[in-house]
């Protein structure tokens, strides 16, 4: 061994007693993964069990707890609990929600599910499915077990509305999930049906949604929904159906029928009614009302009697059967098998106070026995056989006495059943009917029948429309005959005429002539207004002599008058008077007929040829006058003019004495005043009355009657022209005429393009001629015929032109 | 045999330079130069400590989170065989066993066998020690293909919602313990196994 080996030796022992630094890692190393791993352990969630009748799709480790969609678990194991009876999923839940895992935690298995009510859970199809679950936010005693639903409850715990229970005797009718309908929408959910503790009943949870809870009262009345009611009554058959959802699921519905209920706590239980009328029957019967119990007993048979049927007091319902059944009852050592219905009677109904006691009540039945009631058996309904019981007072009943204290009912005494002869009857009814001559009836139907049927083979009833088709046409060959197509045409002539006739009235200028007679009219008319100036004048006079007559004896006068006119009126009276109108009649006819020979001899060619002999007499004036103009006549006239202003001259001083005149004819009018104008008066009078008479006669009477049958008969002439059609004619006439110009028009639209052509092709065609030689004989030609075919397509252009201007020029013939 | 260190030299571990013992650098490539790593066995042990704490985490929690249309799913190194082998794919399952179960504890066991096999200065199989040395050395690395390939998925499927892909927290323990099992074969000086027949003679 050699120095440097010992060296090096020493080297290697002596720093093996120092630490390296490299220690450092395995140390971090151990606390990062201790850290780490505290860090997942101290965060990892309570592990809680659930129970499940089965677990499917549910896998460790993967399916999430979820509450209101949010992650808040998974599962870490599915196992069995001994016996293999149930599923145990252990599952790791957030430690922030597992305090509130108390009592009301609800978890299941949210898998697809298609159900009438529709589709849930679809997420589930791709993440696999999940374990939700629902709790309240209070913090109770937390737990670490609990039992799994099979299904979503249709209810979370936090939602608003009020949970009910429903009892009913049938529960067939109802389902989980089927819907509380109100007013047809659906405003809760049933739970699933269950039977009640005693088995009697069905219960059913139910809960209906905030805010329809309200509804809610102690007067709601719920009904079955379910399936559909086929009612036959008096109005037809009426088929009743609900949601097809309701129909399958069943359901129930509820009103509040009338108000004052109290609003109803969570859980109240509410009756479930067959139908709707019954449960809103049901509402003035009290359900609360206070009942007595009381049983009797049947030896006949109770077959129609069933639970719930009525109880009758006297017609009046008091009560129901609150149950039957059969009773061994031992009586003088002798076992006797009775029928027991057990009567629940409202007291109330039978008049006793709300407040009396069942004691009470049963007292003053018992009392009342003693006095003769019983009960009995009787029919409610022929048809159907079912049975009621009713209370009767029976006279001279025997004695029976009611037991007030007898355990469990008192027993009321019973009286003969109604019900015997009400079979009898339908029996005698039956015979009846059996005994009707139904075969003879059949029978004679069937002759019937056979003798319409013979009618009916019968050849000449078939031929009938054969006949029929024929008459139909022939009546088609007749309206389709040229003579009636030809109708319309001559009408259309008839009326070209009178447009004719029209047209010439309007060249005639009658409406000048017209123009002019109005105008002499008027200056007539002006002349008139002038005269009435003088009026005024003339009115002093006449009142100064009205005053006069005023001042007269009149009453004497009308005396006289009266008189007169009675006279008069006995003239009248006379046959001669009588006839007087018929001659007057006859002479008006004949004035007629004369003034109809005026008028034949007014366009007779003679009188018609007197204008042309007045035009020659003033064209032979003319020469006179024209002879005179050459005489120098007119200066002649003028000194005559002069002269005749000179007399004018001297007559204008003449009249200067005028006024002197005036009062002359004043005096004289005066005089005339003076004069004995009551004789006058009386004259005029009687005139006057005995014309007046005459025109009261019968025969004036009838001139406006003939007037009028005159005008009538005008009138129905005017009618039978206006009913005959002749404004439809005519309108159609020109409509046709509207229409045939249309086409007019339409066709003048393509007559442009035609002439442009029709040019095209003369041009096309002159130069055709021009290329051939224009000296030879046939090019000339040629040449002017296509001139001439120009010229013609000019004319036709010409027409377009005219017709598209004025369409109606056609029809017209202009 | 006669060692450099009883011929009074020192070879470079870096380059091979032989120097005289007392050279504190090479010359060459100017390493520090030790004829014997004194705390050679106290780095191994520390590096190899370090290691299997790591690979602890690594067997435990998963390696790969895998999210496919909302459906989750974790796998850790031995499930993912497991898996494998259900699949039907055994020769995956036996490369993915190979390269991430029986090389890291073979490393373990082959390191700690080094180690206490010099502490007790043992003179057997020292040829087959040695060899066994150079194994470890080179097969170190190639457990890291785990590594890449989780590495890789991660990143290549992120396919949103359909597919994604996540490395879990076993990935960075396994890492760290290839790491650390690798610096502590290095850390491994094989001359102490010849030294063990020279002191008992």
């Amino acid at each position: 061994m050699s120095d440097p080996q010992r060296a090096a030796d020493m080297d290697v022992r002596k720093s093996r007693g120092g630490l390296s630094w490299v220690w450092i890692v395995p140390v971090i190393a151990l606390i990062a993964s201790l850290s780490v791993a505290w860090q997942n352990y101290s965060q990892r969630g309570t592990l809680i069990d659930i129970i499940f009748q089965s677990a499917s799709g549910v896998r460790a480790g993967e399916t999430v707890l979820r509450f209101r969609d949010v992650e808040v678990g998974t599962v870490e194991k599915v196992a069995f609990d001994e016996g293999l009876t149930d599923v145990i999923v252990s599952v790791r839940v957030d430690n922030e929600v597992a305090p509130y895992l108390d009592d009301d935690a609800q978890f299941w298995v949210v898998q697809p599910d298609v159900s009438l009510r529709g589709v849930t859970g679809l997420e589930t199809v791709l993440s696999g499915v999940f374990i939700e679950g629902t709790w309240d936010g209070s913090t109770d005693v937390a737990q670490t077990e609990f039992y799994g639903m099979d299904s979503a409850p249709l209810t979370t715990l936090d939602q608003l509305g009020t949970a009910i229970t429903l009892r009913t005797r049938d529960g067939s009718a109802l389902s989980k999930g089927a819907p509380i309908l109100h007013r047809g929408i659906r405003v809760g959910t049933l739970e699933t049906p269950r039977l009640s503790a005693n088995g009697e009943n069905v219960i059913v949870d139910g809960f209906v949604d905030f805010p329809y809870d309200r509804i809610l009262t102690t007067a709601t009345r719920f009904w079955d929904t379910s399936g559909f009611s086929l009612s036959l009554g008096a109005g037809g058959v009426e088929l009743d159906v609900n949601s097809i959802a309701s129909l399958i699921e069943g359901g129930v519905a509820f009103d509040t029928v009338v108000s004052g209920g109290e609003r109803v706590s969570q859980g109240y239980v509410f009756d479930i009614f067959e139908d709707e009328e019954i449960a809103r029957n049901s509402v003035f019967v009290n359900p609360n009302t206070p009942t007595v119990e009381i049983a009797v007993l049947f030896d006949d048979s109770v077959s129609g009697l069933t639970k719930g049927s009525e109880v009758r007091f006297q017609g009046i319902r008091i009560g129901q059967v609150a149950d039957l059944s059969a009773i061994i009852n031992e009586m003088d050592g002798e076992a006797d098998v009775q029928l027991q219905a057990i009567l629940s009677l409202e007291t109330n109904r039978i008049g006793m106070d709300a407040d009396t006691t069942e004691e009470e009540a049963l007292q003053f039945l018992a009392d009342y026995v003693e006095n003769g009631l019983r009960a009995r058996l009787s029919t409610a309904n022929i048809l159907s056989g079912a049975l009621i019981v009713e209370l009767i007072e029976e006279e001279n009943a025997t004695p029976a006495t009611l037991d007030i204290d007898l355990e469990p009912y008192p027993i009321i005494p019973t009286a003969d059943a109604a019900i015997a002869d009400v079979a009898e009857t339908a029996e005698e009814v039956l015979a009846r009917i059996e005994r009707l001559p139904i075969e003879e009836l059949l029978q004679g139907a069937i002759d019937l029948m056979a003798s319409i049927e013979r009618l009916a083979n019968d050849e000449s009833v078939r031929d009938v429309p054969e006949e029929l088709a024929s008459l139909l046409k022939e009546t088609r060959a007749l309206v389709a005959s040229e003579d009636v197509q030809g109708i319309p045409p001559d009408i259309r002539d008839a009326i070209g005429d009178f447009d004719g006739l029209v047209q010439s009235f309007v060249a005639a200028e009658l409406a000048t002539q017209l123009t002019d007679a109005l105008t002499v009219t008027t200056e007539a008319a002006s002349n008139i207004s002038d005269g009435t100036e003088n009026l005024s004048e003339i009115s002093v006079a006449l009142e100064d002599l009205l005053t006069k007559v005023n001042a007269l004896e009149l009453a004497a006068l009308v005396t006289e008058a009266t008189s007169t006119l009675d006279s008069i009126d006995t003239l009248i009276e006379s046959d001669e008077t009588q006839a007087l109108p018929a001659s007057l009649n006859e002479t008006l006819a004949d004035a007629r007929a004369v003034l109809v020979e005026a008028e034949r001899f007014l366009a007779s060619e003679d009188l018609q040829a007197l204008p042309s002999d007045l035009r020659t007499t003033v064209t032979d004036l003319n020469a006179i006058l024209a002879q005179i103009q050459a005489a120098e006549l007119v200066l002649k006239l003028d000194d005559a003019i002069t002269s005749a202003a000179a007399a004018a001259d001297s007559i204008e001083t003449a009249s200067a004495d005028l006024p002197a005149i005036t009062a002359e004819l004043q005096s004289l009018a005066e005089k005339a005043n003076a004069l004995k104008v009551e004789e006058l008066i009386d004259e005029a009078t009687q005139t006057l009355a005995s014309i007046d008479a005459l025109l009261g006669a019968d025969g004036v009477d009838e001139l406006p009657e003939n007037l009028n049958l005159s005008l009538a008969e005008l009138r129905g002439i005017l009618s039978d022209l206006r009913t005959g059609g002749a404004v439809e004619n005519l309108n159609s006439a020109l409509s046709s005429a509207s229409g045939a110009a249309e086409a007019l028009e339409d066709a003048t639209v393509d007559l442009p393009d035609l002439i442009a052509r029709a040019n095209a092709l003369v041009r096309e065609s002159r130069e055709v001629v021009e290329s051939y030689s224009s000296r030879s004989r046939f090019g000339a030609e040629a040449l002017t015929t296509l001139q001439g075919i120009q010229d013609a397509a000019d004319a036709i252009s010409a027409l377009a032109r005219t017709i598209q201007r004025n369409p109606s020029s056609l029809i017209r013939g202009r | 045999m006669t060692t450099a260190r009883e011929a009074g030299l020192v070879a470079c571990r870096r380059c091979g330079q032989v120097e005289v013992i007392s050279a504190p650098h090479c010359q060459r490539c100017g390493s520090a130069l030790q004829s014997r790593d004194e705390r050679s066995l106290q780095k191994v042990w520390a590096w190899l400590i370090a290691g299997m704490i790591v690979y602890i985490p690594a067997n435990l929690y998963p390696m790969l989170i895998t999210r496919s249309l909302g459906h989750t799913s974790d796998s850790t190194i031995f499930g993912g065989v497991v898996e494998l082998v259900e699949l039907g794919s055994y020769d995956i399952a036996f490369v993915v066993f190979f390269a991430s179960v029986v090389i890291p504890i073979g490393k373990f066991i082959a390191i700690i066998y080094l180690a206490i096999s010099v502490q007790r200065r043992s003179i057997l199989n020292m040829h087959q020690r040695h060899k066994l040395y150079e194994v470890i050395e080179f097969i170190g690395r190639w457990s890291m293909i785990d590594v890449f390939v989780v590495a890789i998925l991660s990143a290549l499927v992120q396919l949103d919602s359909i597919a994604t892909i996540n490395p879990g927290i076993a990935a960075v323990s396994f890492a760290l313990s290839v790491l650390f099992t690798m610096l502590a074969a290095q850390s491994f000086d094989p001359r102490l196994i010849w030294d063990a027949s020279r002191n008992t003679e």
